[in-house]
């Protein structure tokens, strides 16, 4: 196993304690709301303190025990939010090149996210799944060590969400990058998970790996 | 008139700019870090809000005399004094209009959204991009804020600057000083000219900041 989690800590009411360790896969995690996805996505960002230990590509993100901790800022995670989170006072173009990363691809993710045409457009001139859209290609276009996705297709149309799916699914196959999913859909469980996550009160109830999902497939 | 009020326009300049410069890290430490003396840090950008000017006047008066340290560091640096100086009024300034400059800047910083900055390190900002990329356009109406009080409230001064300047002619008397003369000598139609200038200015200044406020918030847009 190429990544290692294991984290502790408490929240307010919720008690997040996660260990587990996977490869290059797209995992989808799923649960009730306040199961702890978010709060897990967030600590893996480093947006949240939390004791433990996590390690991605051999490169170590926290150890606590060690009082160890690499900076959100040198992660270089790609990170979609609920909200899309874009700056109002930048066009579309100067949103996905914030923070001047170096990039790649960047035409045809462009052009797998329909947002060629939404380049010079303010925010306040998107509707919410085009927003969406860009956050996703701000994400995904600087190949980062961690994709985290918080309900990246809350905002879609169905036959966006279809597309979207492949688009994901294409290019993570590609990059080889480890994707973590947030998602209320089954579909996109069902379309994309290489693992599914199911997540309640702070703890991983069971991780389904592709051979079993690969034979529930095989008995639909 | 027009002497003192080129003064007076050249000190708010100075001290604008200076201020600006000093009240962006101040403003930063005390909106986003906790630490130890926080509070007295505070209090102290704060005093000038509530201090009698002449107490401030004479603290610096007493920090800027030729043997004091500041005053001979000065002497010695440029072969002047610093008392009764052009430049004197301005450190002066600087300390009487901080809290003018730093509160505007603090709230500004604060009322950005949180999911703007943790954007700015998901992306791998550091902090001088931070600033520029996130920070500073957030907060732009909160800065503008900033520079027209910061200038409105250096031009009128009285107490500080008559302290530490002391009024001398085409050097250190300001508009709001030479008003002050007038009337005691009984010019009162000089007086009245100078009385409506700077009245003008500060209705003018705090016009700008009020458009700026309701103009300039990103967030409910």
């Amino acid at each position: 196993m190429k990544h290692h989690i294991d984290i502790n800590a408490r929240f307010g009411s919720l008690k997040l304690d996660v260990q587990v360790a996977f490869n290059h896969e797209l995992i989808v995690i799923s649960g009730e709301n306040g199961a702890g996805k978010t709060s897990l996505l967030r600590s893996l960002a480093g947006l949240k303190k939390v004791d433990g230990s996590i390690q991605i590509n051999q490169q170590l993100w926290l150890d606590s025990a060690a009082s160890f901790l690499l900076p959100t800022e040198q992660r270089k995670l790609g990170f979609v939010w609920a909200g899309a989170n874009l700056l109002p006072w930048l066009n579309v173009k100067q949103n996905l090149t914030l923070g001047g990363r170096k990039y790649e691809y960047f035409e045809s993710i462009l052009e797998d996210l329909a947002l060629i045409s939404l380049l010079e457009r303010q925010p306040s001139m998107l509707s919410t799944g085009e927003a969406q859209r860009v956050a996703l290609a701000r994400a995904m276009y600087a190949k980062p060590s961690l994709l985290l996705l918080d309900e990246p297709f809350s905002a879609q149309a169905p036959d966006m969400r279809h597309r979207l799916r492949e688009v994901l699914k294409t290019w993570q196959e590609k990059h080889q990058i480890p994707v973590l999913l947030v998602s209320h859909d089954v579909e996109d469980a069902k379309v994309l998970a290489q693992q599914h996550w199911y997540m309640r009160e702070g703890k991983l109830l069971k991780t389904i790996t592709q051979k079993y999902m690969d034979k529930v497939k095989t008995n639909d | 008139m027009i002497d003192s009020l080129i003064i007076s326009f050249q000190l708010s300049l100075m001290t604008t700019v200076i201020l600006m410069f000093v009240a962006l890290p101040v403003a930063y430490i005390l909106a986003f870090k906790n630490f130890k003396g926080r509070t007295s840090l505070e209090v102290l950008v704060a005093l000038p809000l509530v201090l009698p000017p002449t107490v401030l006047g004479y603290y610096v008066l007493l920090l800027i005399q030729p043997h004091a340290w500041l005053g001979q560091t000065w002497q010695s640096f440029f072969d002047s004094s610093l008392a009764f100086s052009f430049s004197g009024m301005v450190l002066a300034s600087v300390l009487y209009s901080l809290p003018f400059a730093v509160q505007p800047m603090q709230q500004a910083f604060r009322a950005v959204p949180r999911a703007w900055l943790e954007l700015a390190k998901i992306q791998g900002m550091n902090l001088k991009q931070t600033f520029r990329h996130v920070l500073l356009p957030a907060s732009k109406g909160g800065i503008w804020v900033a520079v027209a009080l910061s200038f409105a409230h250096t031009m009128g001064e009285f107490g500080v600057v008559l302290m530490v300047g002391g009024s001398m002619p085409g050097e250190t008397k300001v508009a709001s000083i030479e008003l002050f003369e007038m009337v005691e000598m009984q010019q009162q139609s000089d007086a009245s000219i100078l009385a409506l200038i700077l009245l003008a200015i500060s209705f003018v200044l705090l016009s700008l900041v009020y458009s700026v406020n309701r103009r300039s918030s990103w967030v409910s847009s």
